[in-house]
């Protein structure tokens, strides 16, 4: 059967539609074949897929061919059958007739005759020639027609339709559309039917040993090709795929040895898209395809259907599958195969499915996953031919110009060596090659890298090429290493010892291989190439393999071989960004970087460096970071770039000082430093968060009071490797409330060397505002450059400052505390002082959780107080009640821990003390000497004139001024009131009068101070119109001195006095008795009133005291009496109308000319603020001087106040006060009810 | 034993916080980059992958030439990752299983920062024996 697959390629390449015959019954093709023909393609028809399932398909290509034709008539039905395929799939029988009996007699047998054949699905088309004027022949073709429909319509199956001739109607074309149809759908159900039994049959016998793929592939081709033409491609698709799944099996048949194939010229070129690429009949031997073609070809088949349905990723999907796993079959097969035919392939199929699924591609919208895959699937075809194209770059010496990656290093490091059968020998004179080749390698310098990185090169080859050629070649058995080298400069040292001491780079120990070129070519059979040598063989050899001119033009030079793998390596990138594959696409912008360095093409090269590093940096990938930033700086460097050359080199300093030496990293300390002190053109902030980090103290927050400085120890982790050198630093806080940095930086003023490591720099922070800070950024300069970091580091440097982005909990350093008060200054003693005495005043100092140190009180006394400033000012520790109540173990503890009792005398200076430093942080009281003054005379008080005193009088007021903190920046202020007051309060009343007119005086001596008052003596110095009885020495009768009086008691002296003859009145009036008073006083400063403070030493502790008294005459004469009438009313109330009744009476007669007439002159004395005097306050009233005549005064009041208040007064200021005799005597009080209620608002109910 | 693996624990922002080399061969300088680059490569396949499976373990996910990269997920969106030439499924797994277990112990360190590098000898010393055992 194989012997038809010549014949069956031919058919299919001829035949590629849907074949429908017709039976020119009538001779009537011509005239309708036009009409018919524009009918095709399909349009829409509706067939059945392998599973039965009805499927749409469009435009189905179709022909029409007429039985007569040679195509149809001259097939044997061996040949029918085997390429039933290619048979018609349904049968036009064009017929006409214009007589009934004709047709009856002729027509209907033949056409009988035509259909009798069940194989083939037929229908009539009724060919009307009647013109539609001619009404005859139009019925009569009709009669004839519906005849023809009763003949040959069955009742399952309409298979007459009529065509006018003249007038086409569109209902007969739906109708001629849906019976070619109908026969096309049933025929092909048929023989899918029929190809499906043949090929199980044939599955059945697979592992009998008669079994033939070829027959096999014949048929199953069929059928797809069948289902191809009649465009149901999926299911064409699927018979591919089933062929190819049996052939795998079948050509992994142990047993039988096989060609395998690729041996003909151009089968370099990989053919996966051209299924047309060899005939079938080249590519089969022993009915078996050879697999190289074969694969090549079912992938190719199956590509085609794909990209009929189009789904070009599906193409490149299965396509970098195809090629991969073909790949490794054609390394199974790679000692029979051209030197580095594989690779070669591998790249000819990337390319090709590139461009033709890219071409394809650019016509559909797809989804964005898809879009995604179809790029990613072209990123992989780059890549994988970029790396195909630079291990042949490689094995013909342009490794000199690929980039050690580490992604070409990974790729090809990792990608085996070709392994042809022998390794390629050199060609006959090539000596000029060889030359050429060395002159290369030795003139390629490694690439000098900036900083003096000294890196191991990575590898580009998975072992040295020099050994795996020589151990390859066919007349060298052994590949022994040690071997070569012996051979090579004959020093017999051992391999091993010598490779590992040259570590420099590949490249540099081939050269010491390959000598000093010697200029032999003709190699001596047992002498191993030299290195050059193996390129220039490589070369040859790949010469032979590449058939494709063009490519083998781009492995012509090292230009066109970087152009080319430039392109590829673009094509990578560009395809895997768009994919979002963003690693492998950046990546290789790395490779296209370095490619446009080493063209000096500087600025692309810095943007794709930058992409790289961004990436890697941003994921923390140091380490290969570390491998690409010194290229991205080495740009930056020849562009002049300070800034990014600065970041960068910053950048390096911060990676992990494991990857590089610490040379390397001195290198670029001295590169920053360098820059720093050199003239920048655009000075920049550097940002060093990354190598210079800092954080607080572990500590708790430096804790500040409101105001005050403080120092911040701050902890600074310098990633230089050496010390450097700061021209400043300084620090930002930031308020952790609120976000701005508003704060101004603080700058230190510590050493400005940062060793490598850990600093502790303090910084001195001037009062900040209430609130808790963080650290917000470290600012300094390292020459002109200015740095700054915001790089905390919670205890040790961070690994990268990507570190950062996470939610880390900033710790506040320093929390400044709301205003509050820091200290407190109280007067100790709150009763009164002694007046005019030097008195101590206690003031106790409270500092609240605060040190006082270097405190300065300032004591500014008021007016009337005067601050001893000869004295001392003595300070104690004051422990308070509480304190010293409190437990023993607490008194213990206080006592081990400040000296109780401590006093200490400190000089005061323009009312400025100076705490000492013992009493900075423990509660002191402080006592200063103080004389209030008061030059008024103390004044006794008597019934007659009771005493109006004001505690304002002996209030004296000190202004207190603390000045504390370290800076004396706190200020404490505060005015406070002391009482002074005099010893005693001095009254006085007449005890009794005796009948001789003698006075008993009682003198009530008061004790106004805390304290126990000795009263040593006391004289009276009385005023005019009294006179002492007896000696007159002014002293009491009984002498009981010394009289002690207890605080707050009091003590009486009786004096025996007389009134003196005088009669004048006004002298009486004005004049005061004096009291002198000497007395001592033992008292307690802590307590109140105390013994003065002795000025000078010998000053006595006998203190004076005076007091006037104002001793009134009693009435002994009373010329006149008021009566003060009680009121008509019960009661008195607020707003009532009251009247005040006086009666005055006249005792006797006054005979003294001081009254002139028989008027008197009264005034009523009221409280403006009780009472309101309705009338006359004063006037003349006549008033007889006989004795006894009495007189009434009233006058109308309303009181304005309820409670008890002083009623008006009446006086009569004519006459002087000891001549009238008041009832009641002295003041007197009355009771004021409140308002009644109003009613006049209330509304009744 | 693996006599090539590596191994390395990516955090959620793509950055190793973990790596390790675990295989029996002796270390190659040069090696480390090829697997850092390769593993960093594969981040690519799993940020595709990984949101395909409800399946924690994504098995192989990236091959290149000999090396076989196998990924595991963790619900954080840590990823293991171990490059590795061997292949045992199973064992795979269970060495991801079981370091995933001593990760959690770590994560729950109170001390320890999520995202930041894990430096706990311990925790070096009991994946190696996890590797020693599993790979």
């Amino acid at each position: 059967m194989a012997n038809y697959l010549a014949q069956f390629q031919t058919i299919k390449s001829s035949c590629d539609r849907v074949v429908i015959a017709v039976e020119d019954v009538s001779d009537l093709w011509l005239n309708v074949r036009q009409s018919f023909e524009q009918r095709l393609p399909v349009k829409k028809a509706c067939l059945n897929n392998k599973a039965r399932n009805p499927v749409f398909v469009e435009n189905l290509p179709a022909e029409f061919i007429q039985t007569t034709d040679s195509r149809l008539r001259s097939r044997f039905p061996q040949e029918q059958y085997l390429f039933w395929f290619r048979e018609p799939y349904a049968t036009v029988v064009l017929v006409t007739c214009e007589d009934l009996d004709e047709f009856k007699t002729i027509l209907k047998p033949r056409l009988k005759l035509i259909v009798q054949n069940d194989e083939r699905e037929w229908f009539i088309v009724f060919v009307s020639k009647a013109h539609p004027g001619n009404d005859q022949a139009t019925k009569m073709a009709k009669k004839v027609y519906a005849r023809l429909e009763t003949d040959f319509n069955t009742k399952r199956r309409e298979r007459c339709c009529k065509f006018d001739l003249h007038g086409t109607d569109a209902d007969f074309w739906d109708d001629f559309d849906s019976k070619m149809v109908d026969c096309i759908r049933n025929t092909l159900d048929r023989r899918v039917q029929f190809y499906e039994e043949e090929n199980r049959k044939l599955s059945e016998q697979r592992f009998t040993p008669i079994w033939n793929f070829c027959n096999f592939f014949i048929l199953k081709e069929s059928l797809a090709f069948m289902f191809e033409v009649t465009n149901l491609h999926e299911d064409s698709l699927r018979e591919y795929d089933e062929l190819e799944l049996c052939y795998s099996e079948s050509v992994n048949l142990p047993g039988k040895h096989r060609e395998f194939g690729g041996l003909d010229t151009g089968d370099d070129q990989a053919a996966l898209l051209n299924p047309g690429f060899k005939a079938l009949t080249q590519i089969i031997q022993d009915d078996v395809f050879r697999e190289f073609e074969f694969r090549q070809y079912i992938f190719a088949c199956q590509a085609k259907l794909l990209f009929k349905l189009s789904r070009p990723v599906e193409v490149a999907a299965r396509g970098y599958a195809f090629v991969v796993g073909f790949s490794k079959t054609l390394a199974l097969h790679e000692n029979a195969l051209p030197f580095c035919f594989r690779e070669v392939w591998v790249i000819t199929a990337c390319l090709g499915l590139i461009k033709s699924t890219s071409a394809q591609y650019d016509n559909g919208i797809v989804a964005i996953d898809s879009e995604k895959e179809f790029h990613r699937l072209q990123g992989d075809l780059y890549s994988l031919c970029r790396v195909k194209f630079m291990r042949l770059a490689y094995l013909i010496g342009y490794g000199v110009e690929i980039e050690k990656s580490p992604v070409n290093s990974a790729s090809l490091s990792m990608l085996s060596w070709p392994k042809p059968a022998t390794w390629p020998s050199i060609p006959p004179d090539s000596s000029a090659e060889i030359m050429t080749k060395e002159k290369i390698t030795l003139q390629a310098k490694p690439r000098e890298k900036l900083f003096n990185i000294q890196r191991k090169p990575l590898p580009l080859e998975p072992s040295f090429l020099l050994r795996e050629a020589n151990r390859r070649r066919a007349f060298l058995s052994v590949g022994n290493m040690s071997e070569l080298y012996d051979s090579v400069d004959g020093s017999g040292l051992d391999a091993h010892s010598k490779l590992p001491s040259n570590k420099s780079s590949s490249n540099l120990m081939i050269r010491t291989m390959s000598g000093p070129a010697t200029s032999e070519t003709s190699l001596p059979v047992d002498r191993p190439m030299r290195l050059s040598e193996i390129h220039v063989a490589a070369e040859h050899a790949l010469k032979q393999t590449i058939s494709d001119p063009d490519f083998m033009t781009s492995l012509s030079s090292p230009e066109e071989f970087e152009n080319r793998y430039m392109e590829l390596t673009k094509g990578a990138a560009d395809n895997y960004h768009r994919s979002w594959w963003k690693r492998h696409g950046v990546v290789l912008d790395g490779e296209i970087a370095a490619i446009f360095f080493k063209h000096g093409n500087y600025d692309l090269a810095a943007k794709s460096y930058e992409k790289v590093c961004a990436l890697y940096s941003a994921e923390g990938w140091e380490e290969l970071l570390a491998d690409v930033l010194p290229d991205l700086a080495e740009c930056q460097k020849i562009l002049n770039d300070e800034a990014g050359y600065l970041a960068s080199c910053v950048k390096l300093l911060s990676l992990e000082s494991s990857l590089f030496s610490s040379k390397e990293r001195q290198a670029f300390q001295s590169e920053v430093v360098r820059l720093a002190h050199s003239e920048m053109k655009h000075p920049v902030p550097l940002d060093v968060s990354s190598l210079i980090t800092f954080a607080g103290n572990p500590a708790p927050p430096l804790e500040l009071c409101d105001g005050d400085p403080g120092t911040l120890s701050v902890a600074v982790w310098s990633g230089f490797p050496d010390d450097i050198a700061l021209e400043s630093l300084s620090l930002r806080l930031s308020a952790s409330s609120s976000a701005d940095e508003g704060l101004k930086a603080i700058k230190s003023s510590d050493a400005r060397v940062l060793v490598p490591g850990r600093n502790i720099i303090t910084f001195a922070i001037p009062p900040q505002k209430p609130g808790s800070y963080v650290l917000g950024a470290l600012t300094g300069q390292i020459g002109k450059l200015s740095f700054r970091s915001h790089g905390f580091s919670q205890d040790g440097p961070v690994d990268t400052d990507e570190f950062m982005s996470f939610e880390k909990p900033t710790r506040p350093v320093l929390k400044v505390r709301k205003p509050r008060a820091l200290v407190d200054i109280t007067p100790a003693v709150s009763s009164a002082l002694l007046m005019n005495e030097l008195q101590w005043i206690g003031l106790i100092v409270k500092p609240i959780d605060y040190s006082l140190k270097g405190g300065i009180l300032h004591i500014d006394a008021g007016a009337e107080l005067k601050i001893e400033e000869s004295q001392m000012i003595e300070i104690e520790s004051y422990r308070s009640n509480g304190e010293q109540s409190g437990p023993t173990d607490a008194s213990k503890a206080l006592s081990s821990s400040s000296e109780p009792g401590r006093v200490e005398k400190v000089p005061i200076e323009n009312g400025k003390i100076k705490l000492p430093d013992w009493a900075s942080d423990v509660t002191t009281l402080v006592w200063f000497p103080v004389r209030a003054i008061d030059d008024t005379i103390a004044r006794g008080t008597s019934p007659a004139s009771p005493l109006k005193h004001s505690i304002v009088d002996g209030m004296r007021m000190i202004a207190l001024k603390l000045e504390f903190g370290a800076f004396h920046n706190q200020v404490f202020e505060r005015t406070i009131a002391v009482h002074f007051t005099n010893p005693f309060h001095v009254s006085t009343r007449v005890v009794d009068k005796c009948n001789d007119g003698t006075l008993l005086l009682q003198v009530i001596l008061h004790s106004e101070v805390k304290a126990t008052l000795h009263v040593k003596d006391v004289s009276l110095d009385l005023q005019a119109g009294f006179e002492h009885l007896g000696n007159g020495d002014g002293r009491p009768t009984s002498s009981l001195f010394p009289l002690v009086i207890a605080p707050s008691s009091r003590a009486g002296i009786l004096f025996v006095i007389r009134l003196s003859g005088t009669k004048d009145l006004d002298e009486l009036e004005n004049s005061d008795s004096m009291m002198t008073i000497k007395y001592g006083i033992s008292g307690d400063r802590t307590t109140g009133a105390h013994s003065p403070v002795p000025v000078k030493p010998d000053d006595s502790e006998e203190l004076l005291f005076k007091i006037s008294l104002k001793l009134k005459r009693p009435v002994l004469d009373p010329c006149l009496a008021v009566g003060f009438l009680p009121f008509s009313t019960d009661c008195l109330r607020v707003g009532q109308l009251v009247n005040m009744k006086w009666r005055v009476e006249r005792l006797k007669d006054l005979d003294e000319a001081s009254l002139p007439d028989d008027e008197i002159l009264y005034q009523v004395d009221a409280n403006p603020q009780n009472w309101m005097v309705a009338g006359r306050k004063c006037g003349h009233i006549s008033f007889s001087k006989a004795q006894g005549s009495r007189i009434e005064i009233a006058v109308t009041c309303v009181p304005l106040v309820s409670g008890y208040v002083h009623p008006p007064q009446l006086g009569l200021p004519d006459v002087g006060e000891a001549n009238v005799s008041c009832n009641p005597a002295g003041p007197h009080l009355v009771c004021v009810l409140p308002p009644t209620l109003s009613t006049s608002y209330c509304i009744p109910a | 034993m693996a006599s090539t693996a590596c191994f390395v624990i990516v955090s959620k922002n793509d950055i190793p916080i973990y790596d390790a080399e675990v295989g029996s061969a002796p270390k190659k300088e040069d090696q480390a980059y090829q697997h850092q680059f390769i593993l960093h490569a594969a981040l690519d396949v799993v940020q595709d992958l990984a949101w395909t499976t409800n399946a924690m373990s994504l098995k192989s996910v990236d091959r290149f030439n000999e090396l076989v990269v196998s990924v595991y997920v963790t619900a954080g969106h840590t990823r293991f990752m171990l490059l590795h030439d061997t292949r045992t499924e199973d064992g795979i797994k269970s060495f991801f299983q079981e370091v995933h277990e001593l990760y959690i112990k770590i994560f729950l360190n109170p001390l320890y920062l999520p995202g930041s590098r894990i430096t706990s000898s311990h925790f070096d010393t009991k994946v190696r024996a996890l590797a020693r055992k599993y790979l």
